[in-house]
C-alpha cells in the first residue's frame, strides 16, 4: 500500500475493503463442529449397536471413551495456553464471546452429566442426553446469531423440536433400556441436524471466502 | 459546511489499519502487514504516528524469545474515526 492523496470516494473504498477483510476472521471454519458432531454422533451409533447386539457388558462403555477423547482434548489445548502457544494473529471479538461461551458450555454439560450419574435420585440418562440436546441447540443458536450464520440457527431450533420430541420416547417403547437405545439414536439425528451438517456447510462457506479471497489478492 | 478530514486518518495505510482495527479486539504487526500489502518499515511509522495522535495503543512483548507487536484500537481512535465518516459523508452528499 503506497502512500498517496486520498479521494473521499477512495477513503469509503479503504475503509469498506479493511472492514469486510477483518469480518472474514470472525468467520468460523466449522472444524471444531464437524469433529465434536461426528465424535458424538459415532458415540450414539455405536452405544445403540452395543445394546442391540449385546457387543460389551458396559453399555456406557463408548460414552466412556468419547469421555477420554474429550479429556485428553482439553489436556491438550491446556498446555498449549499455558505455553503460550496460540498461533492466531489476530484477536476478534466473536472469538473472545465463543472462548467464554465454550467455558460456559462445558461446565453445564458436565453438570448435567454429573446428575446422571448420581445413583438413585439422579436424571434418568434417556432425559439427561434430551438435556444435552437442548443444551447444544443453545450452543448452536449463540454461534449462528453471533456469526450471522442462518443454517446454524435454522438447526438450533429443529434440535430443540428433536430435544423435545425425544423427551416422549418412553411411549414408542416404555423398558427404561429400551427408552434409552431409542433415545441413542434420537441423539445420532440431533448431532447429525445440529452439528455436522451446519459444521460441514460453514467449511464449505469458509473455504470458498478465502478462495475468493486469494483470488482477489 | 464541510469539516476538514482528520489529517492523521485521511492517509491511506493509516485509514486501512485504523478501519482493521476497528473491527477486531486486537492485531499482531504481522497481521497489519499482511492485510494492508505494506512494507514492515511503512508500517512502523505510520503506526506510530497513530500511535503518537492516541488512536491506538501498541504493546511491544516477547512470545517465544521472537519480539511481538501488538496493536488495538483507543477510545481515542474510535471517536476520531466516527468523525472522520462523519465528514467524509458530508463531502459525499
Amino acid at each position: 500500500m503506497e502512500e498517496k492523496n486520498l479521494s473521499e470516494q477512495e477513503s469509503l473504498q479503504i475503509i469498506q475493503q479493511m472492514i469486510n477483510t477483518a469480518k472474514q476472521e470472525q468467520k468460523d471454519d466449522g472444524v471444531g463442529w464437524i469433529i465434536w458432531g461426528w465424535l458424538l454422533f459415532f458415540a450414539s451409533i455405536f452405544t445403540w449397536l452395543n445394546i442391540q447386539y449385546h457387543w460389551f457388558k458396559d453399555i456406557a462403555l463408548f460414552w466412556n471413551v468419547f469421555g477420554i477423547c474429550v479429556a485428553l482434548y482439553w489436556i491438550y489445548r491446556i498446555i498449549i495456553y499455558a505455553r503460550g502457544r496460540s498461533r492466531e494473529k489476530v484477536k476478534t471479538y466473536t472469538a473472545d464471546l465463543f472462548a467464554k461461551l465454550n467455558s460456559g458450555f462445558f461446565i453445564f454439560l458436565l453438570l448435567i452429566i454429573f446428575s446422571m450419574n448420581i445413583p438413585v435420585r439422579g436424571v434418568p440418562p434417556a432425559k439427561g442426553f434430551m438435556l444435552l440436546t437442548g443444551l447444544y441447540g443453545f450452543w448452536i443458536l449463540v454461534y449462528g446469531t453471533a456469526l450471522n450464520f442462518k443454517p446454524s440457527i435454522v438447526c438450533a431450533y429443529i434440535t430443540w423440536a428433536i430435544a423435545f420430541a425425544g423427551l416422549f420416547i418412553y411411549k414408542i417403547d416404555p423398558t427404561e433400556g429400551g427408552e434409552f437405545k431409542l433415545v441413542m439414536l434420537v441423539h445420532a439425528l440431533a448431532v447429525l441436524v445440529g452439528y455436522i451438517i451446519p459444521g460441514h456447510l460453514a467449511n464449505k462457506e469458509f473455504k470458498k471466502l478465502h478462495r475468493k479471497d486469494k483470488q482477489s489478492v | 459546511m464541510f469539516k476538514d478530514l482528520d489529517p492523521i486518518l485521511h492517509s491511506q495505510l493509516r485509514l486501512a489499519v485504523i478501519s482493521l482495527l476497528l473491527s477486531v479486539k486486537e492485531a499482531e504487526f504481522t497481521f497489519l502487514k499482511e492485510k494492508t500489502n505494506a512494507t514492515a518499515g511503512n508500517l512502523s511509522v505510520q503506526i506510530q504516528k497513530l500511535k503518537d495522535a492516541g488512536y491506538i495503543d501498541v504493546i511491544k512483548q516477547f512470545k517465544d524469545n521472537y519480539p511481538q507487536t501488538i496493536c488495538k484500537i483507543t477510545p481515542a481512535g474510535v471517536k476520531a474515526f466516527e468523525q472522520y465518516v462523519k465528514n467524509l459523508q458530508a463531502y459525499l452528499k
